[in-house]
């Protein structure tokens, strides 16, 4: 594969938590707490994990529309994090973004044509050429070129969901973050999407950063596989090694308790116990000692770092040591 | 085979307005032996939750009604019960838990106050035995600090534990039938995890058969007994659920099937199912699915058909296979 | 809780603090002050009598000279004269605050009484013939400016059958000044204001208790085998007060506004009816003192309205 497209190093976002008299900072929620990796171009990245583990979190700051705590994001060799102004508009197109809830990221009273067609506009291109690539962008997704004067409440889930990655793609983005882009929708409708967003990445030469909480689904569609767990990358690996032979005990738990659809050769089931500890309150040393079924001594005290333990292979596990 | 605890006979829920007749449940038939876990299975829409609700007498009035047929539950028909006599056997007989563990636990009542709300009504019990009982019950589900607790709100707890006392309030006058409608699809695959086994259990200790209501057939495949596919307000297979996974046979299961991808297994291309779901206040004459089977006939969309057994035991609507 | 109301009570102080100082500025750039109300032109060297008086009173130094005197002895206590009445301040304001606290109170009360339950009874059987009539009633009700029902109380009850006096808040005959005088005066003006507020009540009841009884938990309940009557005492009514309570701590400013027209309306010696006369009269150490204690007034209204929110709401919690 070719050179990295883009590069995050380090990244932090600790959401203060205020309180008393006089507001005073208390706390904070360690929402991302140091994490590090690379998306290069022409892959697709997926990011597992359990809701509040810190994905779109991560996300939302490599669009640059969450302000990181710490660390840096260099996208197509430029460091973006400081970037402000008209230097970051000259950049935002090149990434995009497509949420769970097509309908919450519509605006309700813009016409379909208005909405794809506003990125355009906004980036001076003129109506005319404008609303050719409504159209063209339309046909690609699936959708008729009648459909742009219609508005988003009478379009399907699914219709939606493909309303918004031709907004997304309307300015020729390289990397699209999508965040649990499939999750709302029933299997039928999420194997379309699915199978659209495949093809238009080879299409377009699309790099994506592929969020949920599906592992199923993250595994069909990337080619490595990030496992966050409480704000940490605790496994990141080649797709095949991770699922064949997961080496964090919390991704071999959340593998094991991933039903799957058949009766014969089920897997033994880890049932972890206890809830995902809050991050405001992170346990010291390795995160997922709370619960590991494989904890010693070490793991309460110091924090393992995520290392190579075999070709794109990555844990940050003390067992690896 | 013994006398079914529960048979549905038939019926027809539909919600009737002036200007249409939204046709939910639509004549399905189903039974659920003692101690037995029947699946019902299908994508949105297709009238799961409105079964459900239909055998509690709960359908949302005024326009939901259930026009026809007869719902068999331990000698009586519930559809012939005077609303008295039902409310002796909601909470009490039969109970039912929901998706979403926030929104269905009454969020101004303690813990406490809701579980023994329910034993107060059908046992003859003082509030002290009462609550005591409630504190044995959320024990036995697993509630840790049960006798502390009761006495805290919803929203102080976990999705996961909400959900469990959401079990321990259903499960507290030891019911016959426990449906559960998506009660795991708002959580965490290893929460999801916890609450399935956690139902298992439920079945063995207190004899109760399941009504389990999900549109995942990963959670069909680890739960069921006995599996209903629903397709358009109609059952369209209805098999034990060893011979569902190793032999789908109407095209809708096989498409939903070969729609998931896998944990396990490399799917170059998902199947996907083309179109959507019928519109239930419009649907087509002759088979509901013709519109998006790969293998319709015109024939198909001339007569609606029967479900038919095409091996003991194993029903399917369909006329081609 | 307890940081919480501290920090609102401070919070007050800045509150109060612009409060004052706008009111100061509107007092004095109205044209005329208190002796131009009061002068006889009769009076020879009318002019020269005049400035005596503004200058005892203080009134001929600069305006913020003036404002920071006033702010001195406010705050300790010394709430000046009234130009009009020459007696204290607080000796005027006193009975005028308990006046108004007896009507305010007894508005509020009839009109949660009187719009809470109809709302429910509305919505329990929403669509229906009631709920329908009922509604074309309140509308009505809601839409006749005030005064013109005000007045049109005062001639049914009071002048046609006499069951209650038509204006003032005490009595001359025996018993004037008991506790039963001032509830029977300040009836018929509470009733009035409640009739009208509470027919927005009713509609924020009906609305509120609706939209409850939709809610995943009012179906649990009914699946727990409770019935209708159990299932909206226990799940719905008190969820349903959630918002009423909100919207009361909301309304609290307006119903304010309300007594003081109320009062104007029935003649009721209330607070209202005295800033409304010291207002004609230019007496600024009235107006000065009435303006601060009702600021007051709304903004403690305002934070018992939050608090009681929080006893509602278990959600909530402060800090
Ligand atoms: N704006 C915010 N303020 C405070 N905490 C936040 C905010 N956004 C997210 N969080 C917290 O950060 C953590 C990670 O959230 P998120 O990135 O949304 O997780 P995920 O997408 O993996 O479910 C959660 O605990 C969440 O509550
Ligand atoms: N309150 C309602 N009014 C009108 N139609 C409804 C209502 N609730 C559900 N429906 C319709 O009934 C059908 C079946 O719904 P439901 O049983 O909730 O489906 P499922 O649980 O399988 O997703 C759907 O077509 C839905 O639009
Ligand atoms: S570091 Fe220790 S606690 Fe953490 S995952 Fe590895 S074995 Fe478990
Ligand atoms: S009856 Fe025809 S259209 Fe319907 S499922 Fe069978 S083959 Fe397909
Ligand atoms: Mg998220
Ligand atoms: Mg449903």
């Amino acid at each position: 594969m070719s050179e990295n497209l883009l590069e995050v190093r380090n990244l932090k976002k600790y959401f203060p938590i205020t309180a008393g008299l006089l507001r005073r900072t208390v706390g904070h929620v360690k929402a991302v707490d140091d994490v590090s990796f690379t998306v290069r171009t022409g892959e697709t990245l997926g990011i597992v994990g359990e809701s509040g583990c810190g994905k779109s979190t991560t996300g939302r700051m490599i669009m640059r529309v969450l302000e990181p705590t710490s660390g840096e994001i260099v996208f197509d060799g430029q460091d973006i994090t400081k970037l402000r102004g008209k230097e970051l508009r000259a950049v935002r197109p090149k990434f995009q973004m497509v949420f769970q809830d097509p309908y919450a990221s519509l605006n309700p009273k813009m016409g379909i044509e208005e909405i794809i067609a506003e990125p355009l506009i906004v980036n001076g291109v003129n109506r005319k050429q404008a609303t050719e690539r409504v159209i063209h962008l339309l046909e690609r997704v699936g959708l008729r070129a009648d459909d742009r004067n219609r508005y988003p409440h009478e379009f399907s889930g699914g219709q939606r969901q493909r309303i918004g990655i031709a907004r997304a793609l309307a300015l020729n983005p390289k990397l699209i973050v999508a965040d649990e882009a499939v999750s709302a929708l029933d299997v039928s409708i999420q194997s379309q999407i699915l199978n659209l967003m495949m093809d238009l990445k080879k299409e377009f030469n699309l790099s994506y950063i592929f969020i949920s909480h599906n592992l199923a689904v993250v595994r069909h569609i990337s080619d490595r596989v990030g496992v966050m767990y409480l704000g940490h990358m605790v496994e990141l690996a080649d797709k095949r090694s991770l699922y064949a032979d997961p080496r964090h005990p919390y991704t071999e738990a959340l593998l094991s308790a991933a039903p799957e659809p058949k009766r014969q050769g089920r897997r033994e089931r880890i049932i972890l116990q206890g809830d995902v500890p809050s991050p405001a309150n992170p346990p010291k040393g390795c995160p997922f000692h709370t619960r590991c079924p494989k904890v010693m001594d070490i793991c309460k005290v110091e924090r393992p770092a995520l290392k190579q333990v075999a070709p794109n292979h990555l844990v940050a596990c003390h067992l690896y040591n | 085979m013994a006398e079914p605890l529960l048979a549905i006979k038939n019926l027809k829920t539909y919600f009737i307005s002036k200007d249409a007749e939204v046709r939910a449940v639509d004549g399905i038939d189903i039974e659920v032996q003692p101690r037995q876990v029947v699946c019902i299975v299908g994508e949105s829409g297709c009238g799961k939750s409105m079964t459900s609700l239909s055998i509690m007498r709960l359908v949302p009035k005024p326009k939901g009604k259930i026009v026809d047929g007869e719902i068999w539950f331990n000698g009586r028909d519930l559809l012939k019960l005077s609303e008295d006599e039902m409310t002796d056997v909601r909470g009490n007989e039969i109970s039912m838990i929901f998706q979403e563990p926030m929104t269905a636990l009454n969020p101004v009542l303690t813990i406490g106050e809701q579980i023994t709300e329910v034993l107060l009504r059908h046992r003859k019990m003082t509030k002290r035995q009462a609550l005591a009982k409630a504190i044995e019950m959320l024990q036995f589900v697993g509630v840790p600090r049960a006798s502390e607790i009761v006495h805290e709100y919803p929203h102080q707890l976990s999705g996961g534990m909400r959900q469990r006392v959401m079990i321990a309030m259903a499960m507290v006058c030891e019911p016959k039938l426990l449906i559960a409608d998506e009660p795991t699809t708002a959580l965490d695959v290893t929460i999801q995890a916890q609450v399935l086994e956690l139902m298992k259990k439920m079945r063995e200790d207190f004899n109760t058969s399941i009504i389990l209501i999900t549109h995942d057939l990963g959670v069909v495949a680890d739960m069921a007994d006995h599996v209903v596919v629903m397709y358009a307000g109609q059952v369209v297979e209805s098999t034990d659920a060893d011979s569902l996974f190793a032999e789908p046979t109407h095209p809708y299961t096989k498409g939903l099937l070969a729609s998931i991808p896998s944990l396990e297994e490399e799917k170059d291309v998902l199947y996907s199912i083309p179109g959507t779901v019928p519109d239930a206040a419009a649907f087509p004459k002759g088979c509901r699915f013709a519109d998006r089977c790969p293998i319709a006939q015109p024939s198909c969309r001339e007569k609606m058909p029967e479900l038919r057994e095409v091996k003991p035991g194993h029903l399917v609507r369909c006329d081609l296979v | 809780m307890g940081t919480y109301v501290v920090r609102r009570v401070l919070g007050m102080i800045p509150m109060m603090f612009l409060i004052t100082v706008f009111v100061f500025l509107i007092m004095h750039a109205a044209p005329g002050n208190a002796f131009d109300a009061i002068m006889n032109p009769a009076i020879k060297d009318i002019e020269q009598l005049k400035q005596q008086l503004e200058h005892n009173a203080g009134l001929d130094k600069p305006l913020w000279w003036q404002y920071v005197h006033w702010l001195g002895l406010f705050v300790t206590g010394n709430w000046g004269f009234s130009f009009n009445h020459h007696v204290p301040v607080t000796q005027l304001i006193g009975p005028a605050i308990r006046n108004t606290l007896i009507l305010g109170i007894l508005a509020e009360v009839l009109t949660i009484a009187v719009g809470v339950p109809f709302g429910i009874v509305q919505a329990r059987n929403p669509y229906g013939k009631f709920d329908y009539t009922s509604n074309v009633v309140l509308f009505c009700l809601y839409s006749v400016p005030f005064f013109v029902f005000a007045i049109f109380m005062i001639y049914f009850f009071a002048i046609d059958l006499q069951w209650f006096p038509a204006q003032g808040s005490t009595g001359t005959g025996p018993g004037a000044g008991s506790i039963g005088d001032h509830l029977y005066h300040a009836l018929l003006p509470a009733l009035s204001l409640a009739l009208v507020n509470s027919t927005v009540y009713s509609r924020y009841t009906r609305g509120s208790m609706l939209d409850v009884s939709r809610k995943d938990y009012v179906r649990t309940a009914r699946a727990k085998g409770l019935d209708e009557g159990r299932v909206f005492t226990k799940h719905v009514f008190r969820n349903g007060m959630i918002p009423i309570v909100t919207q009361f701590g909301l309304d609290f400013g307006s119903l304010v506004g309300g007594l003081i027209i109320t009062e104007g309306i029935f003649q009721y010696q209330g607070m209202g009816q005295l800033v409304i006369d010291a207002v004609n009269g230019r007496d600024y150490n009235v107006i000065m003192a009435t303006t601060v204690l009702i600021a007051f007034g709304v903004l403690i209204g305002n934070l018992l309205a939050d608090i009681l929110y929080a006893v509602v709401d278990p959600r909530i919690r402060y800090d």
